[in-house]
């Protein structure tokens, strides 16, 4: 057991990061020692590093040296909202050190120079034509190096960055590894280095601040309206839609919750939009908790598509005669797969000659897939045939008595059989999670003492045992049932009999 | 003015006061009072109607029924109609299937189904539903008998369909009658279909018995049908027979749109 995290009185008494428990002991007899919950600790500096979304959109976590800890922005085009890059900095660190957090901070033109500052030269900006005269002069654990490079750079003398410049590219690469050249190169930011954002980027948002905090779900949702009017305007003026809206609510206490809704079509009607977030928000009643209040909102619009301006009529009704906007509250409050519509597959297979697919997100029709209305086929189709009791002749006869839900039916009428006919193309095979070992293969497993992946004796897929025989039944009460026979008498060693839909 | 076009004309004049207003209309079905034919007077849109049924097996009926309605409400601005149906019932009750859909003659597509996870949130979509212009009809599979489908809900959506001009069909199941703000209430049980011309034991046309058990529908009150459903829709089916009443003679025009036509014609000529 290593120490993974010191505090300040730890660090006095000279313990020290990565040193053993009992050593640590042994030094400070009355030592705490906690064992660190490290995806507890990355969990919460995910939703910490949101947080820092309100100073800038692209936010990410530089997880290189550790799970957490390294908070990169990109304040491209950010800084003037805040003064200067100065002022922006020394605010992003005070508000964390005013936390209780102990923060240090740096601006610089790459990602590695911004590290290796806010390390090892903290709290300052450093121009893109100093980059590299501050760089010369920190240790080459500024780099991002791996320990063991720390060390064999150390033990050869070469201790600052500088000295590694003029040194042969080729001769570092042998001996380090072609991680010392790229870190090299990203720090000087002769190679571009990219960050990864944690939250969607939206181009096009509106956010509004608020002097005191909000709770109240109504009051974010009347924001919500207002943000979409500005949205809307701008979108607007770009001759824009957009399919998909995301709310941020940024709380007092740092943490940032996100709702997203979706349009089957682009938008930019803030009435509608405000009306989803509702929807939304409906749903959701139980887990919202707004804490200590909401400082701060953004509405994003993301999925953009061109949409031409259209002109309302002055005595049009609007909003009540669309039917995709219909959908798309529904979706919002009830969520997306269950409101759905009849989406055929080309396939002779009844359960799967439907998909019911989200109305919002539709796909345009095969027509070769679609159904011949000849054909019998029930009102009603149960998703699960259910095994019923038949009494028929054998081996063709149709159906004349049925116990299904231990209710017995006596059949007056029947048509049939339509004979549906498993896939031949699949035929002699069998499902096959993991391909079965070579013999080779077990060899080398038995040697290595491992057991080989077990595989299930899944019977080979027949036909003839997966034929199907349907019928049209109908009972004295008028009951018309579609009934199936799976197998063939004398081929399939037990036919059964299943109950799969109704007719009207 | 007939004394027929003068109600038609004072049906609509009431129904644009009552949109001024914003206050839901009388609801009398507009349809008129149609004797000697053996076609089934469809209800009027914008009416709630409750289908029920004695069992859950009998379904299938309710839904063929609705739908034979709906078909008739589609119009190319109400061209949708919504089916909604509580999550887990599915594996019950059955979903309606495309395939079946076109068979039965109506147009898979213009079928939206919805399934939502309890009774609050499918009462709030028929609601919503029932606001949309452009919905011919609303059918919702009620299974058991919810508390909060109580007399207010089922006002409230009457209200709202009656303002809206789209229809509701709610199709229960069991013999115990809630009080109810439908306007129309059926009492539907499967009946041996028809039989067909070539082979007397495979089953044909569907037929239905439907009793009225509540309101009006032209001047029938509590009056029981053997309904039959052909292609071109509901045809009423005589007890005795046993068979579709036959087509009445009538002229292929109305006299007074012929007199008309022939007056034009001889001021052109």
């Amino acid at each position: 057991m290593r120490l993974a995290a010191v505090d300040r009185l730890a660090g006095a008494q000279k313990l020290y990061i990565g040193q053993n428990l009992a050593d640590a002991r042994a030094m400070v007899p009355d030592l705490t020692a906690r064992e660190i919950d490290q995806p507890l600790l990355e969990a919460a500096f995910g939703i910490f590093a949101d947080w820092h979304s309100n100073a800038s959109p692209l936010v990410a976590v530089m997880s290189d040296m550790n799970a957490y800890g390294d908070l990169v922005l990109d304040i491209t085009g950010v800084s003037h909202l805040f003064g200067s890059e100065l002022a922006m900095l020394r605010m992003l660190v005070l508000r964390l050190r005013q936390l209780g957090y102990a923060a240090d901070g740096a601006v610089a033109s790459s990602i590695g120079a911004a590290w290796a500052a806010s390390h090892f030269a903290p709290n300052r900006v450093v121009a893109a034509d100093q980059t590299g005269s501050l760089l010369d002069g920190l240790s080459v654990a500024a780099l991002r190096l791996l320990p063991m490079q720390i060390a064999g750079l150390t033990q050869m003398g070469l201790k600052q960055i500088g000295q590694l410049r003029g040194r042969d590219r080729k001769g570092l690469q042998a001996r380090f590894g072609a991680s010392l050249i790229m870190r090299i190169d990203q720090a000087y930011g002769y190679l571009e280095e990219r960050m990864t954002p944690r939250l969607p980027v939206a181009e096009r948002y509106a956010e509004r601040k608020f002097p005191d905090p909000i709770g109240l779900m109504d009051d974010v949702l009347m924001t919500t309206h207002d943000l979409g009017i500005q949205l809307g305007i701008r979108l607007e003026s770009e001759g824009l839609g957009a399919q998909a809206f995301h709310l941020f609510l940024y709380r007092v206490d740092h943490k940032v919750m996100t709702l997203s809704v979706n349009a089957g079509s682009p938008t930019r009607d803030p009435d509608h939009i405000a009306r989803l977030f509702a929807n939304r928000a409906e749903r959701l009643q139980g887990e919202y908790d707004a804490g200590f209040g909401i400082d701060m909102i953004r509405l994003a619009a993301s999925s953009v598509a061109p949409l031409e301006p259209s002109q309302l009529g002055a005595f049009s009704r609007g909003d009540d005669t669309d039917l995709g906007r219909l959908y798309d509250r529904m979706s919002s409050r009830l969520g997306t797969l269950s409101v759905v519509r009849s989406a055929f597959v080309d396939t002779h297979i009844p359960e799967r000659a439907v998909r019911l697919e989200p109305v919002i997100a539709r796909s345009i029709d095969n027509p070769a897939a679609l159904p011949d209305p000849e054909q019998p086929r029930p009102l009603r189709l149960l998703p699960m045939p259910e095994l019923v009791g038949i009494t028929a002749e054998v081996p063709d006869g149709p159906p004349m008595a049925m116990t299904w839900r231990r209710v017995s039916y006596r059949f007056v009428k029947a048509q049939g059989p339509e004979r549906l006919n498993a896939e031949w193309w699949r035929s002699g095979q069998r499902l096959v999670l993991v391909p079965p070992a070579t013999p080779q293969e077990l060899e080398e497993l038995k040697k290595l003492g491992k057991t080989p992946p077990y595989i299930p004796n899944v019977p080979l897929f027949y036909t003839w045992n997966a034929v199907r025989d349907y019928y049209v039944a109908e009972d004295a009460g008028g009951r018309r049932f579609w009934l199936f026979r799976l197998g063939i008498y004398g081929v399939a060693p037990n036919p059964t009999w299943y109950l799969h839909g109704f007719f009207s | 003015m007939s004394s027929l076009a003068k109600q038609e004309r004072l049906a609509v004049l009431r129904a644009s006061i009552a949109n001024i207003e914003r206050r839901p209309v009388l609801s009398e079905p507009s349809s008129a009072p149609d004797h000697g034919t053996d076609q089934f007077i469809v209800p009027a849109p914008g009416l709630v109607q409750e289908v029920f049924a004695d069992e859950r097996r009998n379904t299938a009926a309710l839904l063929g029924f609705a739908l034979g309605q709906a078909r008739g409400l589609l119009t190319p601005v109400r061209r949708a109609v919504i089916y909604l149906q509580m999550l887990a019932e599915a594996q019950e009750m059955g979903l309606p299937y495309g395939p079946g859909l076109a068979s039965f003659g109506f147009d898979p597509d213009a079928l939206v189904l919805i399934r939502p996870a309890n009774m609050i949130e499918l009462l709030w979509a028929v609601e919503e539903a029932l606001a949309c212009g452009a919905v011919a009809a609303v059918i919702a599979d009620i299974a058991g008998h919810p508390k909060v489908l109580d007399f207010t809900a089922s006002r409230r959506l009457s209200l709202r369909a009656d303002a809206g001009g789209t229809s509701l069909f709610l199709l229960r199941y069991g013999a115990w009658r809630e009080a109810s703000a439908a306007q129309l209430r059926w009492h539907l049980t499967p009946a041996l279909s028809a039989t067909t011309q070539f082979d007397a034991r495979a089953p044909g046309e569907t037929r239905w018995r439907a009793r009225l058990e509540r309101g009006v529908i032209g001047d029938r009150q509590n009056q029981e049908w053997l309904l039959e459903w052909t292609e071109n829709g509901f045809q009423i089916v005589d007890d005795r027979r046993g068979r579709p009443a036959g087509p009445v003679e009538r002229p292929a025009l109305p006299g007074a749109l012929f007199a008309d036509l022939a007056d034009r014609l001889s001021e052109a000529g």
